[in-house]
């Protein structure tokens, strides 16, 4: 847009005439519109459908787009506090559609805000015992959601752990190099745990002749491929990047596999 | 009567995200009851390797709790945007692969942190970048040396290393942010 300065306005329609949303965070949209022009550019708020979480996205979105201003109906403590301290004028209680809050906006109804803004900001540069404990409740939250999916895959693990035996896996291995390093990075995404497990199977299938691409496919994909922490990781970062991660990562277990196996067969072996 | 929906909604929204999360831990605790009946001697050794893991879960989980608690108090998320959004630059990429190579423990220990971090604005690239990092462990290097040679880690390492700028770049490409400020 190439604008001189922006400010975003968390609305329930995609244009000028459309309402404010009630929520800064969980508002339809987010416009942003250089007040002097009055051009618009209107994103979907990717907080609005979101459980948790919704605020900070919306606030990660205004950083982004570097607004010098928030125009909305309301907005949390904890989200005007993140905005001021990015810099980021936040202007609450206002009411009508899009166009009109912009126009207050050109017309300077909201100087005073600017300069209250800058007092909020300075009051949040030390950290006090209630600054302390909001972020002790904070985290202890954020590890509280994630807790019962990381149990559930601990229990996989342990499962996996003690129903797959290692005379087993060498058993699967046929001897042919790329069945076999396929089947190596399968083992890799399915199997958890220490790394160091996976250098004693990676050892003791060499000895038994299966080729290093399948050794080092196993390998890599132990770590870097996880089927069974994968609910975990959907809970986390979602579904898309849990499932496209894991998919990339298989195939790259096998490309790295490649050219590490054939400079160790040159050299090493 | 608006107030009364929008406190059904939030309720409704609490109960539904409470079963999803509760649903896959109810599901492998339903497997493990049948297996117990099918083979119980089994089914008490993977219950006492999980204690194990457990166990083993206990100093990387404070370790990031400790993490967590000070990028909260400390770090704002105008900072993860710059150091770790998809206009971070190289910076990003470097630091990204740091920190995946230094992070100890397993992975799922680390996940609040990075959903932290991506609430903040971590860009997806940077955060498979970190993961796929997470392959290489300095503190192990020695004994996978002992196994396979040290030319063989040297080159693994360095593949891998190469391989996680390639992951995190289509990582970043096929998954959009969704904070569409990512642009």
């Amino acid at each position: 847009m190439g604008l001189s300065v922006k400010i975003v306005v968390a609305s329930d329609g995609p244009d000028l005439d459309a309402q404010l949303g009630y929520k800064f965070g969980t508002s339809a949209y987010m416009i942003i519109v250089d007040p002097e022009t009055f051009k618009f550019e209107a994103i979907p708020n990717p907080g609005a459908s979101a459980h948790r979480g919704s605020g900070m996205q919306a606030v990660v979105l205004a950083i982004s787009k570097e607004v010098d201003a928030v125009l909305t109906s309301y907005a949390s403590p904890t989200i005007k506090r993140h905005l001021s301290d990015a810099g980021i004028i936040v202007i609450t209680g206002l009411t009508g559609t899009v166009q009109q809050v912009v126009e207050r906006y050109k017309q300077g109804e909201f100087e005073r805000y600017e300069l209250g803004a800058h007092r909020f900001t300075a009051m949040h540069d030390g950290i006090s015992a209630s600054t302390i404990l909001h972020a002790l409740q904070n985290t202890a939250r954020q590890f509280a959601n994630l807790l019962p999916v990381l149990i559930g895959v601990v229990l996989l693990i342990g499962l996996f752990n003690t129903f797959i035996s290692e005379e087993a896996l060498d058993s699967i291995f046929s001897g042919a190099a790329g069945l076999d390093t396929l089947w190596g990075a399968c083992f890799g995404s399915i199997l958890a745990g220490n790394p160091i497990n996976s250098y004693i199977i990676g050892g003791e299938l060499m000895d038994l002749g299966v080729s290093m691409f399948a050794v080092t496919s196993l390998i890599v994909a132990w770590v870097t491929v996880g089927l069974v922490q994968m609910p975990a990781e959907i809970a986390a970062l979602g579904k898309k990047f849990a499932l496209v991660r894991n998919a990339v990562c298989f195939v790259f277990a096998i490309l790295v596999a490649i050219p590490t196996a054939i400079i160790f067969n040159k050299f090493a072996a | 009567m608006i107030q009364v929906v929008k406190n059904k909604n939030k309720n409704g929204k609490k109960w539904e995200s409470a079963i999803r999360v509760l649903a896959f831990p109810a599901v492998v605790l339903a497997v493990y009851l049948i297996l117990l009946i099918l083979m119980p001697d089994k089914t008490i050794l993977a219950f006492k390797s999980c204690g194990n893991i457990m166990r083993s879960l206990i100093l990387p989980l404070g370790l990031v709790f400790i993490v967590m608690l000070l990028l909260n108090l400390f770090v704002k998320p105008a900072q993860v945007v710059r150091f770790m959004g998809t206009g971070a630059g190289v910076k990003g990429i470097l630091l990204a692969i740091f920190a995946g190579l230094i992070s100890a423990g397993p992975i799922y220990a680390w996940y609040p942190l990075l959903k932290d971090l991506k609430e903040k604005g971590a860009a997806n690239s940077l955060l498979a970048i970190f993961l796929y990092n997470r392959a290489v462990k300095p503190f192990l290097l020695p004994i996978m040396i002992a196994y396979f040679g040290w030319i063989y880690v040297v080159s693994l390492t360095i593949f891998t290393i190469m391989a996680s700028i390639a992951v995190g770049y289509l990582v970043g490409s096929l998954v959009k942010e969704r904070a569409g400020a990512f642009l």
